[in-house]
């Protein structure tokens, strides 16, 4: 903790830590002081000069080096005969600060006029009109009326696109800079400039495509005067009456697209969002949104929506009444017997997870439950509940003291919102290691980078823990107290050598030792995994070794996250959404069920299939069969996807904006989402509505009669959840915390702020041992020159993302990217199309080169149009070695 | 044009950079010199070789007024004409120069292609006004004879490259 000072602004005594800007310190004992440039998450410019304020210091005797004392014996204060800028006047011992002197009163009134010259004044068409600091700066401190003409304002051009999301409005820009601060700074995506000087300077973007960038919206929020507006929102720009901020309702939700579980506000107006705006949770993500989860709610009001039960008769879809559905469904299944499967998507709320795994387990006597639709991506782990991230990890936080050892993920791709705070961490001085087996953007600021032969990750753990405990850098304390079988560890890593390995891995021995040192002397440690590592419980158990003998679990910032694909890939594991597990990590009593790999074979020999919200075939096209020779098949979905159309029975959901439930993160955080509008027809129902009516037809006595009444039965059924009442997660969070949390964003809408609750892990609990365990890494490394690579992309082909019309450019389309040496060699050019082929399937695809991309990698993300990547794959990895020819 | 010859010379200016964003200047003065200004290629180049965007190249273009987006005369003369030239009668002899140029008041290029005239403000040599810079050169106390004598130097030099390189 650095020294505290003590100043004195408007009178009041404040004490902060040396360093501090006046704003900051002000800002603790609630004095507001106006900003436009100064953003607390944001590096200092001290550009627009509205926070200017009478600063003095205590006089000090030149000869004596004594402070020059008045009759009373008090220090004399010498104020600077110039205004100081709050934002960016550090706080010194003795200083005296007034905040709203005659002086600087005059000075904003000037620099709002001054302000005001050029911009346009069109407040009453201006998105921002209502939450615009700008706006609400000149009706506080302006003059009231101008001494411009109006007729002879500069002008400058208006509604110039900055990319397909973004709209600018040149004569509103005050040239703030926020924007382009974000984008360097907080988004690492450097597409937005100031281009000329003086009155000619205007913000641009030249890269192709332009304002390229997964988090371009968040420019919209903390623009203080709507130059920069969405072009989803903006003013009558989508062919629908326009909406103004204040009529609104803002309903508290979290994003169905992000895994962290972004907290967010659904602006809504006659029963239909318009905007999606971001809801602060300094846990999660802060103030910021992804544009997938900012543009992608038009889901919600799409026409495809299904609207009524439907029954399959004579291979066509024919509109029922529940009443039918449900009866041939119950017939169904109970003829199906044990001959039943159920697969349910990781989208849908712990509570409809919780009931899908009941509905099987007590009503069907089945076991066959999965969540893991796509086959390769699904992490199947138990380490959260071991060792998982500690309660009140905050990555947001995370500075010198740590390190990150990221492996096998792209994270701008696959967590975007944990992109941008390991991203911040690291530039707090957060130590991170990233290792993958290409390049990935977080390698721009990554302190070491690993890049590992595809196979390997798993000897890169073994190599840097062999390091540790030979070097002696182990957690003595915890080794000691906690763990069983480090001799047996030490004997089985002899094996695993840096120099053994680094052949391997394709890593030079010093560089793991280094890495290894770096990770294990932090005194908080973060391991985050993802799919590119490999998925083998060797890998597991490495990972889990390295965690233990560090010492890293069971404390706030340190543990374990798994990279899971999806906003509730979490919830599924914790609540037995899958064959060997119940609810709470616990192992199945019985005989272990089929997985959702066994149950997608052509050869499965079920009857009865229940797909709940997972388009299996839109997925994975291969799937195909396994669910056409199903008797009897029931799709529960919101549209008439790839799997619902091969189904017998399709049952209309609500889609999450139209009901509540909760999802719990990847740091196994459980939060909350309210209901904001109404489903299409009265005949869409939750999901877990669905499961009950069902259960209830098969003759079980449930009485669910809202989410919240699911979860309390959670809460006492699973102990992980005991808290996870919905009364404990929609707590707002006190007003002391709110004091901290306060930020300059532009954001005038009232919604609840939660935090969320996570659960414990076992480490967490100080009595408890874990034995560490070795196992054995099978070789394999894919055994070909060129391996494909099908790592998730955030704009995929899913379903409902692609109902977002202004995304649709940025979905990608499938095609094989090759570094230029390999496209060289096959005299490729861009354009040219190649087939790829697996031991499993080929496909042809078009290029593209990508200088970046090491010379043994072809990228072919997965769960594009046409599963093309999952063609390849043979379902255990998502790496496979292909040969390419032209 | 970035060219190999263009690139060799980065490479060798490089290692006095501590980052290679440092060297975005010498390298736009290096894209910029054999055609007087820059165009997309020269830019993605300069963008690509220091690894940066392509926003971030056009911004540091944009602050300076020596990088040039538009294509101009083999000489840009700029002409101050700010109250302490003016004072000494740069206004008039600016408008005269135009005349003298065949171009519009506002400025412009000549068609041959060899002149560009600009009105500027303040090229920090009032003691000696009238005054201009010709791309680099600065030219004081101007008279209307040197003024002419200056621009056929230039106009032979010219010429004199053009026939040395075929």
């Amino acid at each position: 903790m650095s020294d505290l000072v003590t100043l004195k602004i408007d009178g009041i005594e404040v004490s902060v830590p040396a360093g501090t800007m006046i704003i900051e310190a002000a800002n603790k004992i609630g004095r507001e002081i106006p900003v436009f440039c100064y953003h607390s998450k944001l590096s200092t410019v001290g550009v627009c000069r509205v926070c200017l304020v009478k600063v003095g210091t205590p006089g000090f005797d030149r000869a004596t080096r004594q402070p020059i004392l008045d009759v009373a014996g008090n220090p004399v204060i010498r104020f600077f005969p110039k205004p100081m800028p709050a934002c960016s006047t550090p706080v010194s011992a003795g200083m005296e600060v007034i905040t709203e002197s005659k002086e600087s009163l005059a000075d904003r009134q000037a620099i709002l006029e001054f302000l005001l010259t050029s911009h346009p004044l069109d407040c009453p068409v201006c998105d921002k009109g209502g939450e615009c600091p700008l706006q609400d700066l000149t009706y506080a401190h302006g003059r009231g009326e101008s001494r411009f003409e109006y007729q002879r304002k500069h002008t400058s051009p208006k509604k110039i696109p900055l990319g397909d999301l973004i709209v600018l409005d040149t004569e509103r820009c005050i040239i703030c800079t926020r924007c382009i601060r974000f984008q360097d700074e907080i988004a690492g995506d450097h597409v937005l400039a100031i281009e000329n000087r003086g009155r000619d300077a205007k913000v641009v973007s030249y890269t192709e495509p332009k304002f390229d960038s997964k988090y371009s919206g968040n420019t919209t929020d903390i623009c203080p005067v709507g130059a920069l507006t969405s072009r989803d929102f903006r003013f009558k720009d989508m062919n629908k009456p326009g909406v103004r901020i204040w009529e609104l309702t803002n309903v508290p939700s979290i994003s169905n697209y992000c895994n962290m579980g972004s907290n967010l506000v659904l602006g809504t107006h006659v029963g239909e969002i318009r905007r999606v705006m971001p809801r602060q949770n300094e846990l999660v993500n802060e103030i910021w949104l992804t544009n997938k989860t900012r543009f992608g709610h038009h889901f919600h009001s799409s026409s495809h929506r299904l609207t009524a039960p439907l029954i399959k008769e004579n291979g066509k879809f024919k509109q029922a009444t529940w009443e039918d559905a449900l009866s041939l469904i119950a017939t169904k299944f109970h003829e199906a017997g044990e001959h039943i499967g159920g697969i349910a998507g990781p989208h849908l709320s712990n509570e409809d997870l919780y009931l899908f795994q009941k509905l099987f387990r007590e009503v069907l006597n089945s076991n066959n439950i999965d969540h893991r639709i796509c086959l390769n991506s699904a992490i199947d782990d138990d380490l959260a509940y071991e060792i998982g991230v500690g309660i009140g990890t905050d990555i947001g936080q995370l500075a010198e003291n740590s390190a990150i050892f990221l492996l096998g993920s792209d994270l701008d791709e696959e967590a975007s919102m944990l992109y941008l705070r390991v991203r911040g961490a690291v530039r707090r001085g957060c130590h991170l290691i990233n290792a993958n087996g290409r390049y990935t953007k977080l390698d721009t600021v990554a302190n070491t980078k690993l890049r590992y032969n595809y196979g390997s990750a798993v000897h890169l753990v073994l190599g840097m823990t062999a390091t540790i405990l030979d070097e002696g850098l182990e957690d003595k304390n915890f080794v000691y107290a906690r763990l069983e079988g480090i001799d047996k560890l030490k004997t089985k890593l002899q094996a695993y050598t840096p120099e053994k390995v680094a052949d391997i891995t394709g890593i030079d021995a010093d560089i793991i030792r280094q890495a290894a040192r770096d990770f294990a002397k932090a005194e908080n440690g973060i391991i985050l995994y993802g799919a590119e590592a490999g998925n083998d419980t060797a890998l597991h158990a490495s990972i889990r070794n390295l965690a233990l003998i560090t010492g890293h679990v069971g404390k706030k910032d340190n543990g374990v996250t798994a990279i899971l694909p999806h906003c509730n890939s979490r919830g599924a594991a914790d609540l037995g959404v899958i064959p060997h597990r119940l609810p709470g990590y616990h192992p199945v009593a019985d005989e272990i069920g089929m997985s959702a790999k066994e149950m997608l074979q052509p050869n499965h020999g079920l009857q009865a299939m229940y797909i709940v919200a997972a388009d299996i075939v839109g997925e994975v096209v291969t799937c195909k069969s396994a669910i056409e020779t199903t008797d009897f098949v029931v799709v529960q979905d919101l549209f008439m996807t790839e799997t619902a159309k091969l189904a017998d029975v399709v049952l209309p959901a609500k889609a999450i904006a139209e009901r509540d439930g909760s999802y719990t993160n990847l740091e196994r955080r459980v939060q909350v989402y309210d209901p904001a509008i109404l489903s299409p027809t009265p005949t869409c129902w939750a999901d877990w509505h669905i499961i009950t009516a069902i259960a209830g037809r098969l003759g079980a006595e449930w009485t669910h009669a809202s989410a919240d009444g699911v979860m309390q039965e959670i809460t006492e059924q699973v102990s992980l959840y005991k808290h996870m009442s919905f009364e404990n997660l929609t707590k707002p969070i006190s007003l002391e915390r709110k004091r901290q949390h306060y930020i300059y964003s532009g954001m005038s809408f009232t919604a609840d702020v939660r935090e969320g609750v996570q659960w414990a892990t076992r480490a967490e609990n100080q009595a408890s041992f874990f034995e560490l365990k070795f196992i054995e890494p099978e070789n394999d490394m894919p055994q070909s020159d060129i391996i494909l690579v099908a790592p998730r992309v955030a704009y995929d082909g899913g379903m409902l993302i692609s109902q977002a019309e202004i995304l649709a450019n940025l979905i990608q389309q499938p095609k094989a990217t090759l570094s230029p040496s390999v496209a060289q060699r096959l005299s490729l050019s861009k354009g040219d199309t190649v087939q790829l082929t697996s031991s499993v399937g080929s496909v042809a695809l078009p290029i593209a080169i990508d200088g970046k991309l090491p010379d043994n990698v072809v990228l072919t993300p997965r769960n594009l149009a046409g599963s093309v990547a999952e063609q390849l794959l043979d379902g255990h990895n998502i790496f496979i070695g292909v040969k390419i020819v032209h | 044009m970035w060219s190999e010859k263009e690139q060799r010379e980065l490479e060798k200016m490089l290692p006095q950079y501590n980052t290679k964003r440092s060297a975005v200047l010498s390298a736009l003065y290096l894209a910029q010199q054999e055609k007087n200004w820059l165009d997309d290629d020269d830019i993605k180049a300069v963008a690509d070789a220091l690894d940066l965007t392509v926003t971030d190249v056009h911004s540091v273009i944009g602050f300076y007024t020596l990088f040039r987006k538009e294509p101009t005369g083999k000489y840009i003369i700029q002409f101050c004409t700010d109250l302490p030239c003016a004072l000494r009668g740069a206004t008039k002899f600016y408008h005269e120069l135009a005349e003298q140029l065949g171009l519009p008041p506002e400025g412009g290029t000549t068609d041959d292609n060899m002149f560009t005239l600009e009105e500027v403000v303040c090229i920090a040599a009032c003691n000696n006004a009238p005054c201009c810079q010709i791309n680099l050169d600065y030219h004081e106390n101007l008279t209307h004879e040197e003024m002419s004598n200056i621009l056929s130097k230039l106009r032979a030099k010219s010429e004199k490259e053009s026939t040395t390189q075929p």
